[in-house]
């Protein structure tokens, strides 16, 4: 899914929470809009109007495809339910017409849901046929009922009125949608600025790690879906109404392809983009239908076919992000000059932009704004603003010294490999443990099981006395269970601030109708700014604005660490934490976990530096080839012959004379 | 009960098409972890080419084997100058891409052979009829296809060297060249491989089904399903899964209500990736990561 | 700074782009109904909403083609009462959704008239409500007698389906068939034939035994024609339009049916013979008196008109017009006679155009009346038999 991650994500950078953009683009657009029915001529006028149909349903796919990562091609279907169920309010049940488009929206949406409930578990490309397989069975379902008119479909319900005033032309027509197509913009706009949008965003770079934060990612993606589906109903209900019937052809295939191309056109993720697509593929079927025949004599038809083919392919092949990835390329050399100037002034700026992309990478956060702190119920973040420590706050639900996670005949086979092999251990809350073993001797896989990225064969995990093994991720991440990664999951597509800012999501609570109307840019500002403080506290301050691919890599893995951290765990689970960092570095990270441990967080690492493990951990355990060999506190676990063995690989005795050999030597 | 022999037969005759579909969709699939839409089309493109040079007065089988060989290179110039172009070709780009191909492909089989079904002359041989039940002789000709070309890729790709080395391709790209298959050689053979089998659904059914611009894209989907039902690996499951979807599609059509047999497929699409996504015949996996 | 003029930069260029594309001419977007449509200056403007392409085209481009040479002919004669005579023709792609849309923009957009179409029941039958709605006179080249049941301002040329069928079933009456089977188009034009046929069956002691209907797209028909086979029935009525019904014939014949096959008046065309093929031997359909022209006795009132006719589409088009030609035709004819005696305005034209009486066409002679906006009796049709690749006159 690089491709469409891609796209989606670098529209997010930079957006939130700079506002004024936004509001002056819409602005814009209003006037446009107000000004259109006067200049346009009439067939112009009429590819407007669908054009701004159009849209709405794009704007949907265009979050569902951009945020969710998700691909539908069946987004007529839900166009197609929304405007059948539009007309047969009216005309069957002769409904007012707000009631029946808030029931074509309804009808949308309710479909979506109980499809996505049950497809949303699938892969990416699965869900991609299985949806168009969704559009091919409306289709059908529609031309075969009595009820939904057969092949001749719905008609006969007349103009909507506004106040009396019949909305019979084009040009009222289109003042009519114009407003919904501007508030669904917004809309969309700010829920990809959310802290939902912004976890999904972080669910396309790295589904773990976001899982792992406590992203909800299936429920998110039901929720997109369904939304999606909401946009394009709404679509369905001015096609109704502009049409004035409904029959099968709304929901046909080519449908799907119109709004499909309009979104990767416009650039996958991008709402503007949307609805821009939403424009020229309006201008382009129609100018194809007369360029053709005109070329070609005697060729009728779907002629205009042959453009979206052509597009759509060309699209993807040289421009995958579309016209968003074209204006803003265009846009970055036009600014680049302005950045090399302020290069002298600004050096971390101009270092970032060696990055080859030619871009200045944009901060995910503007600047601070004053109240930050002032807000109710944040006393958290004054807390945690006036420690001198500056030690990022842990919880701790559980007395130092009781079991915080609890592993009971933990086993992992694949096929006849057994990886884990009925490890049972308990951590006390309070506490450092290391968990080492050779390479292969299955530390992440039982990591792994623990955190729910992979499901165990058998065996049971308690955290904080629940079973949670088998579950998702961010079952046990809501419960303050953190980790960190072996193989780096970095956020590659927002700043070092926006990927701490994740680790913030399980302490947010603002969902998707909240983000949609904008109604939690304090919430966002409050997470931010402990974000920063956690950064500062790991001397990652500097660095904080930069693309977070773009730091080397031990800045990374402390980068992570101060992810996790920023989730407030009470158990943080690190995979070789160490590994990649300098000598300076590695003391900075012991003494913070040293302090955080004294703050009441328990740790559990994975480390291949033995001596680093032994230095801080309060008890340490031995893996070798799946099973559980030693635990107990380091002198004895150092001591332990078997442990011996495991790391030299020969027997007990042998073994023994070598390292007295080598303390000999030294 | 003859009815339901007749219906059989044709239910038999319809699958064959789509499980030499399938075969084409799984020998992309396994190598390029392709969804190619455009499948279908290569079909129809094939038809029609076939029924244009049998116009010009060709005779058929020199026409049909003109299309073969068309359809075949057709494949490998796609896959050369679109499926190649993309780096980083995902399943899910794979399948956004070969739609545009399959949009584009109908598009100009619209513009060169216009809106109308066209039907290429029945190939030689006599319809029987076998206690009551009517078999046309080209349902003969379209079984027999599939015995042949579907049969022979399957035997290629799980008994030769090479076609095992082309399977191995996609996870394991050092096997392959082992036995001096790159992996851009290795596409364009199943893309060749795809091509041809594609192209000879197309020319088999054309003499009962006709041959119209826009069909392709329901007939590759169909194939599509039938190859879910093998998991996208398998081709004895996808070609088993395509004969029994003819089948049903069949009994729909003349038990229940002839309008929802198009809508079969896609039920039997949805459920099955609900419940048993890695196909039929394998069991789930369950990593997750 | 940056980042807002880098947020502008995208509004802003698809704000540039739209009002370029869209600074028109400045036409009135607000519509300008009934009002200045009836101007009695400037050309007389009819609109044509056709099947040019998809299923219908069959019957959309012989229509086109014909009203085309007939606009240029009255234009070349001095159009109507001096005034030119402007005609629109728009391709609904056989969708009814697509004659909607064509609907509106000639009544918003160019206020036209006088509209002719479209070439099949369903298209006809989405533009009704548009055109009562707006007031303005339409004449539909389609068959069912659902377009015009109750309207005001919708009339037709095409014979009902319901004399049609009657034709049918007395010459099943009249040869002992008893019972009947029918495989019918799933569009507008096949819809409710079932219960025609169960109706006028009843008097003829018919009864209908089996149903099955097929898409007007559909190229496999093996499951429709093996239940026709087990059906229990003496002839078959295979009711759509071509070449769907032709395929459905061939399919017939492959499969093994024999029993005798009736069609609709929806293949009266030469396209019917290439769909079905040599299974076309034998098939009875009743139809208008185009198709077997050469046939027609000299006094036959009909024969003049319809010799001229066929003589000036051969020349300009190099085919024989089929009968949906002709249903075009006798729109254009309906329509400008009520032109000319009425003019323009919409009330006028309308009434004009009900009170039509004795026009000689090319489907048959034409009486409109307020309850009988079709205009044509069973007299207008004749039964044709198909016999070696074209229709003969089997009955008159």
């Amino acid at each position: 899914m690089s491709y469409l991650n891609k796209a989606a994500m670098r529209s997010k950078t930079g957006f939130w929470p700079n506002n004024r953009g936004t509001i002056l683009g819409v602005a814009a657009f209003a006037v446009v809009i107000a000004i259109i029915p006067f200049t346009a001529s009439s067939s112009m006028m009429n590819i407007a109007v669908f054009s701004m149909i159009f849209a709405l349903p794009a704007i949907g796919l265009s979050l569902l495809m951009g945020l969710a990562g998700q691909v539908s091609l069946g987004q007529a279907a839900f166009f197609a339910i929304g405007a059948y169920t539009h007309a047969i309010l009216l005309q069957k049940f002769e409904m007012p017409g707000p009631v029946a488009a808030v029931g074509g929206v309804a009808a949308a949406m309710l479909a979506a849901l109980l499809i996505g409930l049950p497809m949303l578990r699938l892969r990416g490309h699965y869900l991609a046929l299985a949806t168009l397989g969704l559009g091919f069975i409306v289709m059908i379902a529609v031309r075969e009922w009595e009820f939904t008119g057969r092949t001749t479909g719905i008609y006969g319900y007349g103009r909507p009125e506004v106040f009396g005033i019949p909305i019979d032309n084009n040009g009222l027509f289109f003042w009519f949608v114009a407003p919904f197509v501007l508030i669904g913009l917004v809309l969309a706009l700010n829920l990809t600025r959310s802290r939902a949008g912004r976890a999904l965003s972080a669910v396309n770079d790295s589904e773990l790690a976001a899982e792992s934060l406590g992203v909800n990612t299936y429920a998110l993606r039901v929720k997109v879906f369904t939304l999606s589906a909401g946009f394009a109903g709404l679509g369905g209900v001015f096609y109704a109404y502009q049409v004035q019937i409904v029959s099968p052809q709304v929901a046909e295939f080519h449908v799907s392809v119109e709004l499909l191309l309009m979104v990767v056109l416009g650039g996958l993720g991008s709402v503007w983009g949307a609805v821009a697509g939403a424009f020229i593929v309006e201008l382009l079927s129609e100018g194809l239908r007369d360029l053709i025949p005109a070329i070609i004599p005697g060729a009728t038809g779907e002629v205009q076919l042959i453009g979206y083919g052509l597009v759509l392919i060309l699209v993807i092949i040289l421009l995958p992000g579309g016209l968003y990835q074209v204006v803003k390329s265009a846009w970055a050399a036009i600014t680049r000059r302005r950045a090399d100037a302020s290069a002298k002034r600004s050096p971390v700026i101009a270092a970032a932009d060696d990055d080859g992309s030619g871009e200045v990478p944009t901060r995910a956060f503007g600047g601070l704004p004053s109240e930050t702190t002032a807000g109710d119920g944040l006393d958290e973040v004054a807390d945690a603003a006036a420690s001198d420590a500056r030690i990022p706050t842990v919880s701790t639900p559980v007395a130092a010294g009781e079991p915080i996670l609890e592993v009971s005949g933990l086993t992992k086979r694949y096929g006849g490999v057994v990886a884990v092999d009925d490890v049972t251990l308990t951590v006390p809350a309070g506490q450092i443990m290391g968990l080492i073993g050779p390479n292969g001797a299955g530390k992440t896989t039982c990591f792994n099981m623990i955190t729910g990225a992979i499901a165990p064969t058998s065996g049971t995990v308690r955290f904080l006395g629940e079973e949670i093994q088998g579950r998702k991720p961010h079952v046990g991440a809501e419960a303050g269970l953190t980790r960190t990664f072996q193989n780096l999951q970095v956020f590659s597509s927002t700043d070092v601030v926006g990927n701490v800012y994740m680790g913030r999501y399980r302490k947010g609570r603002a969902g998707i109708l909240r983000g949609m109307f904008g109604l939690q840019g304090r919430e966002q500002y409050a997470h931010e700014e402990i974000a920063r403080d956690i950064l500062d506290s790991m001397r990652l301050g500097d660095v904080a604005g930069l693309a977070a691919g773009d730091l080397p890599f031990g800045r990374q893995r402390m980068m992570e660490v101060c992810r996790a951290l920023a989730a407030e765990p009470a158990l943080l689970l690190l995979d070789e934490p160490m590994a990649g960092l300098s000598g300076s570095e590695r003391e900075l990270l012991a003494q913070l976990l040293r302090s955080l441990r004294d703050a009441g967080l328990t740790i559990v690492l994975v480390e291949h530096d033995v001596a680093q493990v032994m230095a801080l951990a309060d008890s340490v355990a031995v893996l070798d080839d799946g099973v559980l060999i030693a635990h107990g506190d380091p002198e004895s676990v150092r001591n332990d012959p078997a442990v011996i063995v495991a790391y030299l690989g020969t027997d007990a005795e042998e073994a023994e004379a070598e390292l007295k050999e080598l303390e000999d030597q030294s | 009960m003859i009815d339901f022999l007749q219906l059989t037969v044709a239910g038999l005759s319809q699958g064959s098409v789509y499980a030499l579909l399938a075969v084409g969709l799984i020998a992309t699939y396994t190598v390029r972890h392709v969804v190619n839409i455009a499948q279908g089309d290569y079909a129809t493109l094939a038809g029609l080419g076939s029924i244009s040079l049998v116009t010009a007065g060709l005779p058929l089988p020199v026409a049909i084997l003109i299309a073969l060989i068309s359809v075949t290179l057709a494949s490998v110039l796609i896959e050369r100058l679109v499926i190649a172009r993309v780096k980083n070709l995902t399943t899910l780009v794979s399948i956004i891409l070969t739609l545009g191909v399959s949009t584009l492909l109908q598009a100009i089989m619209l513009l060169i052979w216009g809106a109308e079904a066209k039907r290429l002359p029945a190939f030689p041989g006599s319809d029987l009829t076998l206690g009551g039940v009517s078999i046309r002789s080209q349902e003969l000709w379209m079984l027999g296809a599939l015995v042949v070309v579907g049969g022979g890729v399957l035997l290629f790709y799980e008994k030769t060297r090479w076609g095992k080395a082309l399977r191995a391709s996609a996870e394991q790209p050092v096997a392959a060249r082992i036995v001096g298959i790159s992996p851009a050689v290795a596409s364009v053979i199943a893309f060749a491989i795809a091509g041809f089998v594609g192209a000879t659904a197309g020319v088999v059914s054309s003499p009962i089904y006709l041959s119209i611009w826009s069909g392709g894209l329901l007939l590759g989907l169909k194939g599509f399903v039938a190859a879910v039902l093998g998991g996208l690996v398998s081709f004895r499951a996808a070609i088993v899964g395509a004969l029994l979807l003819g089948i049903i599609e069949s009994y729909v059509a003349g038990y229940v209500a002839s309008g929802w047999k198009d809508a079969v497929a896609f039920f039997i699409l949805i459920i099955v990736l609900i419940i048993r996504p890695a196909g039929l015949v394998l069991r789930p996996n369950a990593v997750r990561v | 700074m940056h980042r807002a003029q880098r947020r502008l930069l995208l509004p802003a260029a698809v704000a540039a782009s739209i009002a370029l594309a869209l600074t028109g001419c400045g036409a009135s977007n607000f519509g300008g109904d009934s009002g200045d449509s009836a101007s009695e200056e400037g050309p007389i403007k009819i609109g044509a909403v056709l099947d040019i392409t998809g299923v219908g085209a069959n019957l959309g481009v012989p229509e086109q083609n014909t009203l085309n040479m007939l606009a240029e002919q009255l234009n070349a004669e001095g159009g109507i009462d001096g005034r030119e005579v402007e005609l629109i023709i728009k391709d609904n792609q056989s969708t009814e959704d697509g004659a909607a849309k064509a609907t509106t923009q000639l009544i918003e957009n160019d206020d036209v008239d006088l509209i002719i179409g479209s070439s099949r029941t369903g298209p006809s039958l989405a533009m009704r409500p548009l055109v009562e709605a707006a007031q303005v006179p339409t004449i539909s080249v389609a068959a069912n007698a659902a377009i015009v049941d109750g309207s005001e301002w919708v009339f037709k040329t095409a014979q009902n389906d319901l004399v049609v069928l009657e034709r049918i079933l007395d010459d099943a009456a009249s040869k002992g068939y008893t019972k009947i089977a029918l495989v019918r188009d799933a569009t507008g034009f096949g819809e409710g034939i079932a219960d025609i046929i169960t109706e006028l069956g009843e008097e003829r002691g018919i009864t209908l035994t089996a149903t099955e209907s097929f898409e007007p797209s559909a190229t496999d028909f093996t499951a429709q024609m093996t239940n026709i086979r087990a059906a229990d029935a003496d002839a078959v009525i295979i009711w759509g339009i071509t070449p769907s019904a032709g395929l459905a014939q061939a399919a017939y014949v492959q499969l093994g049916v024999n029993k005798p096959v009736y069609q609709s008046h929806g293949v009266a065309n030469d396209a019917f013979f290439e769909a079905a093929g040599p299974a076309a031997d034998g098939v009875i359909a009743p139809m208008g008196r185009l198709l077997v022209a050469d046939e027609l006795s000299d006094d036959d009132p009909q024969k003049p008109v319809i010799d001229q006719f066929i003589a000036d589409y051969t020349e300009e088009f190099g085919s024989a017009p089929s009968s949906f030609a002709g249903h075009a035709y006798d729109a254009w004819l309906v329509g400008t006679k009520a032109l000319e005696s009425a003019g323009t305005e919409p009330q006028a034209l309308r009434d004009a155009i009900e009170s039509t009486a004795d026009l000689v066409g090319i489907s048959g002679i034409f009486t409109m009346t307020p309850e009988n906006h079709s205009g044509l009796t069973a007299d207008a049709l004749i039964m044709a038999l198909a016999e070696g690749g074209r229709w003969t006159l089997y009955e008159e």
